[in-house]
């Protein structure tokens, strides 16, 4: 008895499995086919492209030198100048204008700020902090209100009150002022970058426990569900490998147009000075530097911007795309 | 009568959120590593009497739960407690800088709602053709550009480089000399929307392109519904359909989102009055945390979200006021 009921179970799973499969196949051929979503992957590509060296190079001198400020794999590409290294005196070439500029020159084509430092550097150097937070924070964000959602809406009644009311309480304060409050009173003071991204993380809880939450409601009642439950299969195992599977599209879609939104977030975080802390070269802080330069020097003030706004842009661009591409109502 | 009740019943509905708010800003200043007296004398020579001194002034020598109910009675009596930077009430500090964060958050608004309405209706309705594609591009732009930023720019085009607005400070509409006289206060009016132009934009443009974006999607599929087909085999003028029928429908989703909005438009407001130097709640937030003035700042955070639940209240109650479909509540 046990044993056929257990195949039966096998047999729902197979075949959900497949659907999924073909589901997933479909999926990806539509985000091919859709031009929005491919220009939105190429732009992500590049960010993260672009991320990724800074990050390793970063991590890689400080493994081998101790510090940022000694040598960075930069120096060996004749593009780049270290991102920190200041000019010695004399040399230096402060507030240079780019090189599309009539009084710019190829040597920085970004311009210099006014510590004589190459730009572009700074800018290619400032893009680890946006990317990788955006990412980690709504990875975080994610995980922990699938957990949430998903357990609320699977066992219901109490449990289900208290969580949703707890994650409704945390949607009422607004955002940015609980990250700030956050990473204020848990680093006591000493702010981190880890604290921003937890704070950052506990404002997308709420938002991905509702949507998976709901769907959870649904799949609840699905035969699969109520034959593996009869089977005396664990909750705890119904919900990670057939709940949470089978609810997890729209998730998907949310978390890609969210990973833009956090990154919004983060650049603004960054700007007030709670986000990456010195010497970590930031876009969010190199705008709240350059601010101070308004009058002398605007191309300081525009081309983190700039990043930071085609950063944003790709993850949106992409997130439209597969929303489209998931919504069955849109036939290609 | 019957949305009076549903009023009542929404804002009853508040009141275990509201006592959620104040618990999780309460345990998330009294999670500081190391006690919150320590953190505002760091850095002084500070002998143990006087930190015990201290630490019964502000009241820190007593057992948590009875400091959260002294801090829960004294705001629901208005005694906020004494700011130590200031020397004054909470609450006192608090009425001069709520009026200009409301004022801006408000004009924020309407500027998003006055123009992204109209743009989100053209773009449904001319689907496909230059000006839905022209609106698109404008929105996700919007989306995609960090608040500050857009503050920033229009500094360097208007302030700086045209001298068209002042690039800082506001002016209160409540705030007119009093012996001025009618043409006086009309003068005073163009000063208050003169200083109000740049901020209101640089923080309107997110919810602006957020409303624009739903309103074209809801007013695409309202077109598309089974009552505009009935109303044009009717003969109902496509201006009246558009109008009357497929507008109102429309709305609902619009509605809801204006309220959440106010979520990201009061974090914002931190970010604006930073870049704009505006005495205004997000100031105090950001200055009373670096003053370690923490009484301050948990009573701006709790006010901040309070303004946002009752925000969101309110568009429940207009969203229960414009769809007929909505019962209020009790089953009726």
């Amino acid at each position: 008895m046990a044993v056929s009921s257990e195949s039966q179970v096998d047999g729902g799973d197979g075949a959900s499995g497949e659907v999924a499969a073909k589901t997933w196949r479909d999926t990806l051929g539509r985000i091919k086919r859709d031009t929005t979503a491919r220009w939105g992957l190429y732009v992500i590509s590049v960010v993260l492209v672009v991320g990724l060296y800074a990050f390793v190079d970063t991590y890689l001198s400080t493994l081998t030198f101790g510090a940022l400020d000694s040598y960075t794999m930069a120096e060996a590409i004749p593009i780049f100048d270290h991102p920190e290294h200041l000019p010695a005196p004399g040399e230096s070439q402060p507030n240079q204008p780019p090189a599309f500029h009539v009084d710019g020159t190829l040597e920085y084509p970004l311009g210099t700020d006014p510590e004589g430092r190459d730009y572009f550097t700074r800018l290619v150097y400032g893009s680890q902090i946006s990317v990788s937070v955006g990412i980690v924070a709504t990875l975080l964000g994610t995980v922990a209100g699938t957990v949430v959602g998903a357990v609320s809406g699977y066992y219901g009644g109490r449990i289900d009150d208290i969580l949703m009311r707890s994650v409704e309480t945390l949607y009422a304060i607004p955002g940015l002022i609980l990250i700030i409050v956050f990473t204020e009173f848990a680093s006591g003071g000493q702010r981190n970058i880890q604290y921003a991204i937890i704070g950052v993380s506990l404002t997308t809880i709420p938002i991905f426990a509702r949507i998976i939450r709901s769907r959870v409601l649904s799949v609840r009642e699905m035969d699969y569900i109520e034959a593996a439950r009869a089977a005396g299969v664990k909750d705890r195992y119904i919900i990670a490998k057939h709940i949470i599977p089978n609810s997890f599209a729209p998730v998907l879609v949310y978390a890609t147009l969210e990973i833009g939104v956090v990154i919004l977030i983060v650049a603004g975080l960054s700007f007030l000075g709670y986000g990456a802390q010195p010497p970590t070269p930031d876009w969010g802080r190199m705008l709240a530097q350059s601010y101070r330069y308004m009058h002398s020097n605007i191309w300081l003030s525009i081309w983190p911007g700039l990043a930071i706004m085609f950063t944003i842009m790709g993850f949106n661009l992409f997130g439209d795309g597969l929303q489209d591409a998931l919504d069955p109502r849109i036939d290609n | 009568m019957r949305l009076l009740r549903y009023t009542l019943f929404r804002f009853a509905q508040a009141i275990p959120v509201l006592l959620g708010i104040t618990v999780i800003l309460f345990l998330f200043i009294n999670m500081t590593p190391g006690d919150p007296i320590r953190i505002m004398t760091a850095g002084q020579e500070v002998s143990e009497s006087h930190l015990a001194y201290l630490e019964a002034r502000y009241g820190l020598d007593r057992p948590i739960h009875v400091r959260y109910w002294d801090y829960l009675s004294g705001f629901f009596t208005g005694d906020l407690g004494r700011s130590i930077h200031y020397n004054r009430p909470v609450s006192e500090v608090m009425m001069a800088r709520i009026g200009p964060t409301l004022l801006l958050v408000l004009s924020a608004f309407l500027f998003a709602v006055v123009t992204a309405i109209p743009l989100g209706i053209l773009a449904a309705k001319r689907r496909n053709q230059p000006s839905d594609h022209i609106s698109r591009i404008v929105a996700l732009f919007g989306v995609s550009t960090p608040s500050f930023w857009i503050g920033i720019m229009l500094i360097i085009i208007f302030a700086v480089q045209l001298g068209w607005f002042p690039s800082a400070g506001l002016v209160m509409p409540w705030d007119a000399p009093s012996d001025a006289g009618l043409s006086g206060y009309f003068w005073h009016m163009v000063d208050v929307l003169h200083h109000l132009f740049l901020p209101m934009i640089a923080l309107g443009t997110l919810q602006m392109a957020t409303i624009m974006r739903v309103e074209r999607t809801q007013m695409i599929d309202s077109l598309q519904g089974e009552y505009v087909k009935l109303a044009r085999a009717y003969g109902v003028s496509e201006r009246t359909i558009l109008r009357k029928h497929a507008f109102q429908v429309a709305q609902l989703p619009v509605i809801t989102l204006v309220g959440l909005g106010l979520s990201t438009a009061l974090g914002g407001a931190v970010l604006t009055e930073t870049v704009f130097n505006i005495n205004g709640m997000g100031r105090l937030l950001i200055d009373s945390i670096q003053q370690k003035d923490y009484q301050v700042v948990m009573s701006v955070a709790t006010i901040l979200a309070v303004i946002f639940v009752i925000g969101v209240i309110i568009t429940d109650i207009a969203y229960a006021y414009v769809d007929p479909r909505v019962t209020y509540g009790e089953g009726e």
